[in-house]
């Protein structure tokens, strides 16, 4: 397949012009638009398959496409300062564009059934479609401007998608706080990127690889700390604040005031996702900053700390949102500890799980109108087709085998592991798994506390149960459920049943994720870089690998090369997060169905508290941080502004103004206008004077006049 | 043999004689025959230098020049001072003020 700009645009085009033209005349159409909108996602589906089968199709890692063209030019001299925008497609790139094209078409599918009847129909596909188009875009980026471009693009899209319902006061305050905190990451994002601009000279992805495998980074200082530690850290800082990892996770949460499938598109296709994917992006630039133990420990933090927090919601959509944070905390464990291939594969199944979980949630709340929990109940036999997608999805984030879920996360947990306890480091970084393991443990249990309170039981509230109407099947009301139900087994991504090396299905040969993705080779990119307005189309065949399935997960950390270690720390990962799946869910079972134990909310009645309230995160960050210290701080640099520079720069240079004016007037009034225009009067009248006697109009005084000019002259001369 | 210094001194007495008249004369007519006068004075000029100084034929021709010359100013001045008699009724000199200012 020929890669040119015609064939890949398209992709990002698409639900751009979709976007620009609801924008626009979207009112006037019918339906409002939401037809255009879908098809044109579904048109960049199409084109993101043929791309994605291309890739898939040539089985090589090292194969990848990079379009340049040059978006500005402000050299002057030696000093060359080129910004280029580029196309930049590998492996991930293409997995990535059929994730995010595949599920958006699916939620623009479901978002004209779930919105059907808001008064800001068109709008919310004017914004969905521009969130989309922005993703894409991001994802198809070569360097990291264009990607911090599209990153604020999508900060903007969320900030008005989860304002959506901006009559609600606690919708315009999430979204002021989601942009507010993502904005905390994205200064930082910022700053690394022109770290990384002072070292390389340029943002190309491609550049930056060629750059750390030069050594550019290696002797480099900023504030006494390696350039690449500090460009890395900042980088990771957008990572944070877009995936909303400790300590910026609080905007998350609040993100589900949104409409529903808004709320699918944020936490699994687009928004989120982008944040691991940078750090994926970016994993050399993290490994030579050294930085590999702080995210690992990010990333355990958020995962542990999000499954607890969600243990205690009551409400449907806070589960799945406090579930994405610990998911994406997963996420960021196999970023840090080099288990780039499951990290990726976790971002991918995740998105589909979870997009299908915020349906499904979209699908109760639309029948129900009811979100909280506790009212809900036995909805199963209302809401079959609802709760067969659900039920699987939970499985799927539980952990449980055949299902993606487990295939990914078994691991990463298998990949820390083994960073944590087998690779020799030092003890102390037991601490991920261990919070890995038992956050897998919480996320099993919290999922089906969630799944047992919405569709087992007996209803609570009855008046609810009754009016919620029998769901038959519809074409865009559970049937994206249905798909996305299908892509959360787990032989899809694996090729196998479980991900182990048993139950090969389809008579794969081969485990196409683990060949295909890998952590950038940075030596392949070395004199590849600054080849402007080229199209560098590399289609290098590697060999496949004998031993595919030996270790499944890619793993590039320390001791990668201990084979025998990491296959065992991979059966004892495996066997603990099914041990822990089942009993997780089997915890669930006993309390919430059984109800022969009882939920110890009494029993822990502080940490119950804390639990509720997030950890005090909101709390410390209003209360503490913005009341005691940005306010204040606020409140100084406003009295600086009024009392400093309003009162003597502002005024004073009012008054060296006035004075200015002053002597400039006079000099006006005398110099120029006195002496000047006026002067030039008085002259001319003098002149006049002189000459009107002269000129009497008497022809033999004019005579005698020339008689003596003539012999004056003549007599000068003669002399 | 006369020489180079009585032509120019007639010429200087006819120049004077002329320069005199064109200032202390009222009359225009008057004021014009002195103009004849100055010119016939530089002819004769051109004429003895050309005679005494240079040996050829050059002054003598400039000095037919002027004479044309001469006659043809006459001829425009005089009919100046009749267009200016129909005007004024009178051919005084210090009536002729218009170029005044």
């Amino acid at each position: 397949m020929e890669y040119t700009i015609g064939s890949i645009a398209p992709i990002f085009l698409f639900p751009f012009f979709a976007f620009v033209i609801n924008a626009f005349i979207g009112r006037k159409l019918p339906r409002h638009g939401d037809w255009l909108s879908v098809i044109a996602i579904f048109i960049s589906f199409l084109f993101a398959l043929r791309i994605f089968f291309d890739f898939t199709g040539t089985f090589a890692t090292d194969y990848y496409i990079h379009k340049v063209f040059n978006w500005f030019d402000l050299s002057a001299g030696t000093q060359v300062f080129k910004v280029n925008m580029g196309i930049y497609i590998d492996n991930m790139t293409a997995v990535m564009l059929l994730m995010v094209t595949g599920v958006a078409t699916l939620i623009h599918l479901f978002s004209t059934w779930y919105m059907h009847d808001d008064p800001r129909y068109g709008r919310f596909f004017v914004y969905v479609s521009l969130f989309t188009s922005a993703m894409i875009g991001l994802v198809l980026s070569d360097n990291l401007l264009s990607v911090f471009i599209f990153w604020e693009l999508m900060g903007f899209c969320s900030y008005s998608l989860i304002g959506f319902y901006y009559e609600k006061e606690k919708a315009g305050n999430a979204s002021l706080k989601a942009f507010m905190t993502t904005r905390a990451g994205d200064v930082f994002f910022l700053l690394g990127i022109v770290a990384i601009w002072q070292v390389v000279g340029s943002v190309s992805f491609v550049d930056i690889y060629a750059a750390i495998a030069d050594g550019k980074f290696a002797n480099q200082q900023v504030l006494g700390i390696g350039l690449a530690t500090f460009a890395g850290f900042c980088v990771f800082m957008g990572t944070i604040g877009k995936s909303a990892q400790f300590p910026l996770q609080v905007w998350l949460p609040d993100a589900m005031m949104g409409p529903t499938p808004c709320s699918a598109l944020i936490h699994a296709a687009t928004m989120v996702a982008a944040g691991v994917y940078l750090s994926l992006r970016t994993y050399p630039l993290m490994v030579a900053g050294d930085l590999t133990h702080f995210i690992a420990l990010i990333g355990a933090i958020t995962a542990f700390g999000a499954a607890t927090i969600a243990l205690v919601q009551t409400d449907l959509k806070a589960v799945l949102a406090f579930s994405t944070i610990s998911q994406l905390g997963y996420m960021v464990i196999g970023v840090g500890v080099g288990s780039y291939n499951a990290a990726f594969m976790h971002l991918i199944t995740h998105a589909v799980f979870k997009a299908c979980l915020f349906l499904s949630a979209g699908s109760v709340i639309h029948s129900v109108h009811e979100q909280e929990m506790p009212r809900l109940g036995g909805l199963r036999k209302k809401l079959p087709f609802t709760f067969l997608a659900m039920m699987c999805c939970t499985l799927a984030i539980a952990g449980v085998p055949f299902f993606a879920g487990f295939v990914s996360k078994d691991r990463i947990l298998g990949d820390a592991l083994f960073w944590g306890v087998f690779a020799g480091q030092n003890k102390v970084w037991m601490i991920v798994p261990i919070l890995g393991f038992a956050g897998a443990f919480l996320t099993a249990f919290y999922m089906f506390r969630m799944m047992f309170l919405i569709f087992f039981g007996k209803p609570r509230d009855h008046h609810l149960y009754d009016h919620c109407h029998h769901e038959h099947i519809g074409f865009n009301s559970n049937v994206p459920l249905l798909i996305l139900t299908v892509f959360t087994l787990g032989f899809w991504y694996c090729g196998t049943l479980t991900g182990q090396s048993f139950g090969k299905v389809f008579g794969a040969k081969t485990e196409w994720f683990k060949i295909l993705i890998e952590a950038p080779k940075v030596e392949k990119f070395v004199g590849r870089s600054n080849q402007e307005f080229s199209s560098v189309d590399t289609r290098i065949k590697t060999e496949l690998p004998k031993a595919v399935y030996h270790h499944q997960s890619g793993y590039s950390g320390p001791s990668a090369n201990n084979e025998h270690g990491l296959h065992s720390a991979h059966t004892y990962g495996a066997i603990g997060s099914i041990i822990i799946a089942f009993s997780g869910i089997f915890l669930a079972f006993l309390m919430y169905i059984k109800g022969s134990v009882k939920p110890m909310a009494d029993t822990f009645k502080g940490w119950t508290k804390a639990l509720q309230n997030r950890y005090y995160f909101d709390d410390l960050y209003v209360g503490v941080l913005i009341q005691k210290a940005m306010i204040p701080f606020n409140r100084a640099l406003s009295s600086f502004d009024m009392g400093i520079y309003d009162r003597f720069a502002i005024d004073g240079w009012a008054k060296v103004n006035r004075v200015a004016f002053k002597a400039s007037r006079w000099f006006d009034d005398v110099i120029v206008d006195a002496v000047g225009v006026d002067g030039t009067g008085v002259a001319v009248n003098l002149f006049n004077l002189v000459l009107r006697i002269v000129q009497s109009g008497k022809i033999q005084f004019y005579f005698i006049v020339l008689v003596i000019t003539l012999a004056s002259y003549v007599w000068s001369v003669n002399l | 043999m006369i020489s180079l210094a009585s032509y120019l001194i007639i010429s200087i007495i006819l120049f004077v004689i002329g320069l005199m008249v064109m200032i202390a004369r009222k009359n225009i007519v008057a004021i014009l025959l002195g103009i004849e006068l100055i010119l016939n004075a530089a002819a004769l000029n051109f004429v003895a230098y050309s005679k005494f100084v240079t040996n050829n034929l050059d002054g003598h021709i400039f000095a037919l020049f002027i004479i044309v010359v001469a006659a043809a100013e006459a001829a425009v001045g005089l009919a100046i001072v009749i267009r200016f008699f129909q005007l004024k009724e009178t051919i005084h000199i210090d009536e002729a003020t218009q170029l005044r200012n």
